[in-house]
C-alpha cells in the first residue's frame, strides 16, 4: 500500500510536503508571495485593493510622519511647491491691485465719495475702491475634461453669447497644449490667464477637469480663489464621474448648478449713481429763489434811486414812501410847475404799474417856481429879462409903465417868506418916453458939435422943433439924424448961419483965406492959431492983415514963427552957408568976402591939394555965375597936406606907410636905400617949416635876391645892323630872354613893395650925321620898347631915351663905325 | 450629449481639411493649422439609438514625423488616417503617425481614408495593397474631396466604432 501509494502519489506527496514546508516557513512564504505580489496587485480589482490597502497605507503614512515628518515632506515637496507659489503670487497680485486702485482714485471726486462710503459702511477704503473700480461680470463658465479637452458642461450668463462651446473648449485645451509644448513648460497648471481687450479667460486646472471662466471687465484677483473653490467642489462631488468621463456628460448634469454660481459672479456698476435729478432740482430752486431775491433787491434799489431823485427835484416834497408786497407807495406835495413825478419814472426801470402815488399840489416858494409863476402871470415883454440873483428875482430891461405897474402889484402880492421881486432895474419905456429919449440924445449930440449952437428945442404933438445957429463949416444937423431912430419927417429945424469963433473954424477960414504956402504950417496951440515955417514977405504981410481983422473974442493968430524968405534974403543966407563951409575946409583960408548988387565976392588962399572951392558950391543953392573968387595958392603946413604932398613927391613904395601921430608925420616900413635918402632930405626941408617928419622907423629894403637878375638885365644889349632901327632876327631870342627877365624882376620888385622901371637907352655908331644918329638911337630904343611890350612887358615900366653917339661902349673909328655901339642898353631903377 | 475626440492624421497636403470641410461645423479658420498646428471641427453623426458629436482635431499635416505634436492626441477615442492616393509615401506616413499615437496613448479605433480617388490616372496605391490592409480588418474608404463620396460613411463607421 505504502509502496503502491509510493508508486501512485509519491510525486504529489513530495510536492505537498514542499508546499507545506513553503507555507510553514515564513521566510520561504514571504519570498514566494513577494515574487507574485506585484502582478497580483495589478490583477486585483482596483477598488477592492484600494479599500483593502487604505487602512494599512494610512497607518504607514501616519507612522512615517511620527517617525520622521521630513521624509514625507521631501516626497510631497514637488507637489506642494507650485501650489504654494501660485497662491503667494495671487496674493501679491491682489495686494498690488488693491494698492493701484486705491492710489488711482485717492484724490479724485470718486475717491472722496468712496471715502464717505467707507466711513458709512465701515468697510476699508481699499475695499470700497475695488468694489467700485473693478467692474466685471463672469459671462461663461466652461468645465473641460482635462484629458480629451471635451466639454463637460457650459453655463452662460444672461445676454452673453458665444460660438459653439464644444469647439471652444477643445480649442482652449489645444491652445493649452500648444503653449505647454511650445515652451517646454513642465508646470501642471498650464495657461491660467488669457486676456483679450476687455475680455479675460481665467482657467483653473483641477486633477480631471479645467474650469475656464470668461470674464468681461476688471475682476479682482480674489476671484481666482472663488473659481478655484467652485472647481474643488465639483471635483469633490463628482470625482467618480469625472474620472470615468468618456464624452458622455449626462452623468455630470449636477455640475451645471455649481458652474451657475460662478457665472452669477459680477460687480455691476452702481446704477444708483449720483442723484443728478435731485441736485438739478435743488439747483433750480436755488436759482429761482436767488433770482427772486436779486430781482426784489434790485427793484428796491431802483425805487430808492427814484425816491432820492424825487427828493432832489425842486417843487417836490416826498412825505412818505414804502414798499409792500412788491408795490411801491409814495405820497407828498408837488408844485404844478415842478417836474411830473410820473415822467421821472421813465429811465428808472421801476414798473409804473406798481407805483401808487398820492400827490397834493402846493405852491413852492423856491425862487425857480416863483420865477416861473411870475413869468406866467406877468408875461414880461421881450425887452425884460427875469433872473434869479442871490435868491432874489430881478427884472432887468425896459418895459412900458403899464407893465411896470402890474409887476409892482405882483411884487406886493408875493407871499412873505418867498423871494423878493426886484423891479427897480426896469426902465419905463412907453413909446413917447422912448421917442423923447431919442430926441434928447440927438439934441445933446448936436450940442456937442462944434459950430452948432442949439438955441431952442421942444416936442409938441409928436413933432420935434429945433432952432439955433450953425457954422457953414460945421457938420450938417440933418446928416446927424440917421441912426437916432427919429423920424426926419417929424423934425422941424430952423438954423441961422454964423461964424464960429472956435479955433477949428477960425483955422479953417484962415486956411481958406490965406492959401498958406507948403513951407508954412497952421496949427492950434492952446487955443491960439500958430503959423510956422518960411514965407516970402508978401505972404507974411497978408497974414498980418488977416490977424488984425480977426474978431475980438476969437483966437489969436500968431505969425511970428514964420521966417521972411524973400529971394534976396535967401540968397544971402545960402552965401553965408557956403562961406562958412569954405572956412571949415582945411587948406583953404578965406581972407575976404562981400555981397554987393546980388553978386558975391570972395578971396583967400588955397592949397592945391585942398578941395576946389568951386566944387563946394554944388548943393548950396548959390548961383555959381554970381560968385567971383580970387584964390592964391599956398602950401598948407597942415600935416594932412604935408602927407599928401610927400606922397605925391616921394611916391613911397607900397611897403612904406605914412601916418600922422600927434601932429607928427611918421614914416614906417621898408624902402630902397635911394628912397630913404630922399625921404631924409625931405625931412630936413620940412623941419625948417616946423613940420616933423620922422623917418627913424624906415628900414632899407633887402634886394639882394634881385641884384643878380638886375645885373643880368643890365648886361644885356640888343644889337642892330648899320642904319637899321629894327634888330636882326638873331636878336629875337635875346629879346625873348630879356622880356622874361624884366617881367620876373618887375614882379619880384612889386612883391617887395618897390616899383622897378627900366630905362632903354638907344645908341648909334659914330658914322653919319650927329642928328641922324640921335634920332636913330631914340628910334632903336622905341623899337625895343615895342618889341618888349609885344612880349608882355607893361609899357609903363619901360622908359626910353636916345643917347646918340655920346655913350659908346667901345671907342671907334668914325669911318667904319662899330657894330658893338649900335645897340640898346637897359638900366634898372627902383623907386 | 455624447462627444468623442477624434484626431485626423495624415501627411503633408493629403487633403484632410478639404475632405471634411463640407461635412463639418467649424468656427475656426485654417490659419489655426499653421499657427497652433490644430483646427477643431465638429461632426454630428446620428446613429440608430443616439447621436454623437465627433470633435475632430484636424492636426497639421507633416511629412516630417519628428515635428508631429503627439500631445494633441491625448484623450482621443478614435483616429481618421488620411492618405493621398496619388502619393504612395503618404500611406507610410499615415501608418507611422498612427503608430506614434498608439505608442503614446494605446490602441484606438480608426478609419483609413485614401483620398483623391477622382485622380485615377495618377493612382499610386495598388488594389492588392489595399486588399491586404483590409485583410487586417481595417476600415478603408476611397474618398474624394471633389465628390465627397464615402466621407459620411467613414464618419458613421468611426462613430459606431468609438461608441461601441
Amino acid at each position: 500500500m505504502e509502496t503502491l501509494r509510493q508508486l501512485l502519489v509519491s510525486r504529489e506527496i513530495s510536492e505537498l510536503s514542499r508546499v507545506t514546508h513553503l507555507l510553514d516557513e515564513p521566510e520561504q512564504l514571504a519570498a514566494a508571495v513577494g515574487g507574485v505580489l506585484s502582478s497580483a496587485a495589478a490583477r486585483a480589482p482596483h477598488t477592492q485593493l484600494g479599500e483593502a490597502l487604505a487602512p494599512a497605507v494610512e497607518r504607514a503614512v501616519q507612522r512615517s510622519i511620527q517617525k520622521s515628518p521630513r521624509t514625507l515632506t521631501d516626497i510631497l515637496y514637488p507637489v506642494f511647491l507650485p501650489a504654494i507659489r501660485k497662491s503667494i503670487g495671487e496674493k501679491i497680485d491682489q495686494t498690488f491691485q488693491s494698492l493701484n486702485e486705491t492710489l488711482r482714485h485717492i484724490f479724485t471726486w470718486h475717491g472722496l465719495k468712496w471715502r464717505f462710503e467707507s466711513w458709512r459702511t465701515g468697510a476699508s477704503f481699499s475695499e470700497v475702491v475695488l468694489k467700485h473700480s473693478l467692474i466685471y461680470r463672469v459671462e461663461h463658465a466652461f468645465l473641460i475634461n482635462r484629458n480629451s479637452g471635451l466639454l463637460i458642461a457650459h453655463v452662460t450668463a444672461d445676454n452673453a453669447t458665444s460660438e459653439d462651446p464644444q469647439l471652444i473648449s477643445s480649442m482652449l485645451s489645444a491652445i493649452q497644449d500648444f503653449v505647454k509644448d511650445s515652451f517646454n513648460e513642465k508646470e501642471q497648471s498650464g495657461l491660467d490667464t488669457i486676456r483679450f481687450g476687455d475680455l479675460r479667460l481665467w482657467s483653473e486646472v483641477g486633477p480631471f477637469a479645467t474650469l475656464v471662466a470668461v470674464i468681461r471687465g476688471n475682476p479682482p484677483e480674489d476671484l481666482h480663489e472663488i473659481i478655484r473653490d467652485v472647481l474643488l467642489r465639483i471635483h469633490e462631488e463628482c470625482s467618480q464621474a469625472l474620472v470615468e468621463f468618456d464624452g458622455d456628460s449626462s452623468q455630470l448634469a449636477g455640475v451645471e448648478a455649481q458652474l451657475q454660481t460662478c457665472v452669477e459672479l459680477k460687480q455691476e456698476e452702481s446704477n444708483q449713481g449720483f442723484p443728478w435729478l435731485v441736485v438739478a432740482l435743488a439747483l433750480l430752486l436755488l436759482i429761482l429763489a436767488g433770482g427772486w431775491f436779486f430781482l426784489s433787491w434790485q427793484s428796491g434799489q431802483r425805487w430808492q434811486a427814484y425816491v432820492s431823485r424825487l427828493e432832489t427835484q425842486p417843487g417836490i416834497i416826498v412825505a412818505e414812501q414804502k414798499i409792500r408786497d412788491g408795490q411801491f407807495y409814495i405820497a407828498g406835495l408837488r408844485d404844478p410847475l415842478g417836474a411830473d413825478p410820473q415822467s421821472l419814472l421813465s429811465g428808472t426801470q421801476v414798473d409804473p404799474d406798481r407805483v401808487h402815488s398820492q400827490w397834493q399840489f402846493y405852491q413852492s416858494l423856491e425862487p425857480e417856481f416863483v420865477l416861473k409863476r411870475l413869468t406866467a402871470s406877468l408875461a414880461p415883454p421881450v425887452s425884460v429879462r427875469l433872473s434869479i440873483v442871490n435868491d432874489r428875482i430881478v427884472a432887468e430891461g425896459e418895459a412900458p409903465n403899464t407893465w411896470i405897474d402890474r409887476a409892482r402889484a405882483a411884487a406886493r402880492q408875493l407871499s412873505a417868506g418867498g423871494p423878493l421881486f426886484d423891479i427897480s432895474r426896469v426902465r419905463d419905456v412907453s413909446p413917447e418916453v422912448r421917442e423923447a429919449e431919442h430926441w434928447q440924445a440927438y439934441v445933446s449930440r448936436l450940442e456937442t458939435q462944434p459950430g452948432i449952437i442949439v438955441a431952442e428945442q421942444k416936442i409938441r404933438d409928436g413933432q420935434f422943433y429945433i432952432v439955433g445957429l450953425r457954422d457953414p463949416l460945421g457938420a450938417d444937423p440933418q446928416s446927424l439924424l440917421p441912426g437916432t431912430q427919429i423920424d426926419p419927417a417929424r423934425v422941424h429945424s430952423q438954423w441961422q448961419f454964423y461964424q464960429s469963433l472956435e479955433p477949428e473954424f477960425v483955422l479953417k477960414r484962415l486956411t481958406a483965406l490965406l492959401y498958406p504956402l507948403n513951407s508954412v504950417r497952421l496949427s492950434i496951440v492952446q487955443g491960439r492959431i500958430v503959423a510956422e515955417g518960411e514965407a516970402p514977405d508978401t505972404w507974411i504981410d497978408r497974414a498980418r492983415a488977416a490977424a488984425r481983422q480977426l474978431s475980438a473974442g476969437g483966437p489969436e493968430f500968431d505969425i511970428s514963427k514964420v521966417l521972411d524968405v524973400s529971394p534976396e534974403a535967401r540968397a544971402a543966407e545960402h552965401w553965408q552957408y557956403y562961406v562958412s563951409r569954405l572956412e571949415a575946409q582945411p587948406g583953404i583960408i578965406v581972407a575976404q568976402q562981400t555981397e554987393r548988387g546980388g553978386d558975391f565976392y570972395i578971396s583967400g588962399l588955397r592949397d592945391p591939394l585942398a578941395v576946389d572951392p568951386k566944387a563946394l558950391l554944388s548943393g548950396t543953392e548959390v548961383d555959381p555965375a554970381r560968385v567971383h573968387s580970387q584964390w592964391q595958392f599956398y602950401q598948407s603946413l597942415d600935416p594932412k597936406f604935408v602927407v599928401k604932398r610927400l606922397t605925391a613927391s616921394l611916391t613911397p613904395p607900397k611897403s612904406v606907410q605914412l601916418s600922422i601921430v600927434q601932429g607928427r608925420i611918421v614914416v614906417v616900413g621898408e624902402a630902397p636905400a635911394a628912397w630913404i635918402n630922399r625921404a631924409q632930405a625931405a625931412a630936413e626941408q620940412l623941419s625948417a617949416d616946423g613940420v616933423v617928419l620922422d623917418v627913424s622907423q624906415l628900414h632899407e629894403l633887402n634886394l639882394a635876391e634881385l641884384n643878380y637878375l638886375r645885373e643880368a638885365i643890365q648886361a644885356t644889349d640888343i644889337f642892330f645892323y648899320s642904319g637899321k632901327v629894327v634888330p636882326g632876327p638873331e636878336q629875337l631870342p635875346v629879346l625873348d630872354r630879356l622880356a622874361d627877365q624884366i617881367k620876373e624882376f618887375a614882379q619880384n620888385a612889386r612883391k617887395s613893395g618897390v616899383t622897378a622901371r627900366f630905362m632903354l637907352t638907344g645908341h648909334s655908331d659914330a658914322t653919319g650925321r650927329e642928328t641922324a644918329n640921335a634920332s636913330i638911337s631914340a628910334a632903336r630904343a622905341e623899337t625895343v620898347r615895342a618889341l618888349l611890350n609885344k612880349r608882355g612887358v607893361a609899357p609903363e615900366l619901360l622908359l626910353v631915351r636916345g643917347a646918340g653917339t655920346f655913350e659908346p661902349l667901345v671907342p671907334e673909328n668914325s669911318q667904319t663905325g662899330s657894330s658893338t655901339n649900335r645897340r640898346v642898353s637897359i638900366t634898372v631903377n627902383l623907386d | 450629449m455624447l462627444q468623442k475626440k477624434i484626431c485626423m492624421l495624415g501627411g503633408f497636403a493629403v487633403g484632410k481639411t478639404s475632405l471634411v470641410r463640407r461635412f463639418v461645423q467649424s468656427i475656426f479658420s485654417e490659419t489655426y493649422l499653421t499657427t497652433v498646428g490644430v483646427k477643431i471641427d465638429k461632426k454630428n453623426v446620428a446613429l440608430q439609438d443616439k447621436t454623437v458629436d465627433l470633435i475632430l482635431w484636424d492636426l497639421a499635416g507633416e511629412d516630417d514625423i519628428g515635428s508631429f505634436r503627439v500631445s494633441y492626441v491625448r484623450g482621443a477615442t478614435g483616429l481618421v488616417l488620411v492618405v493621398d492616393g496619388t502619393r504612395a509615401a503618404t500611406l507610410a506616413v499615415a501608418l507611422t503617425l498612427r503608430e506614434r499615437a498608439e505608442a503614446e496613448f494605446g490602441a484606438m479605433p480608426f478609419v483609413l481614408l485614401i483620398n483623391k480617388s477622382d485622380l485615377a490616372d495618377r493612382w499610386a496605391i495598388s488594389d492588392s495593397e489595399i486588399n491586404e490592409l483590409r485583410q487586417r480588418g481595417w476600415q478603408i474608404y476611397l474618398t474624394s474631396a471633389l465628390s465627397g463620396e464615402h466621407v459620411d460613411d467613414a464618419f458613421r463607421q468611426l462613430a459606431l466604432m468609438v461608441t461601441k
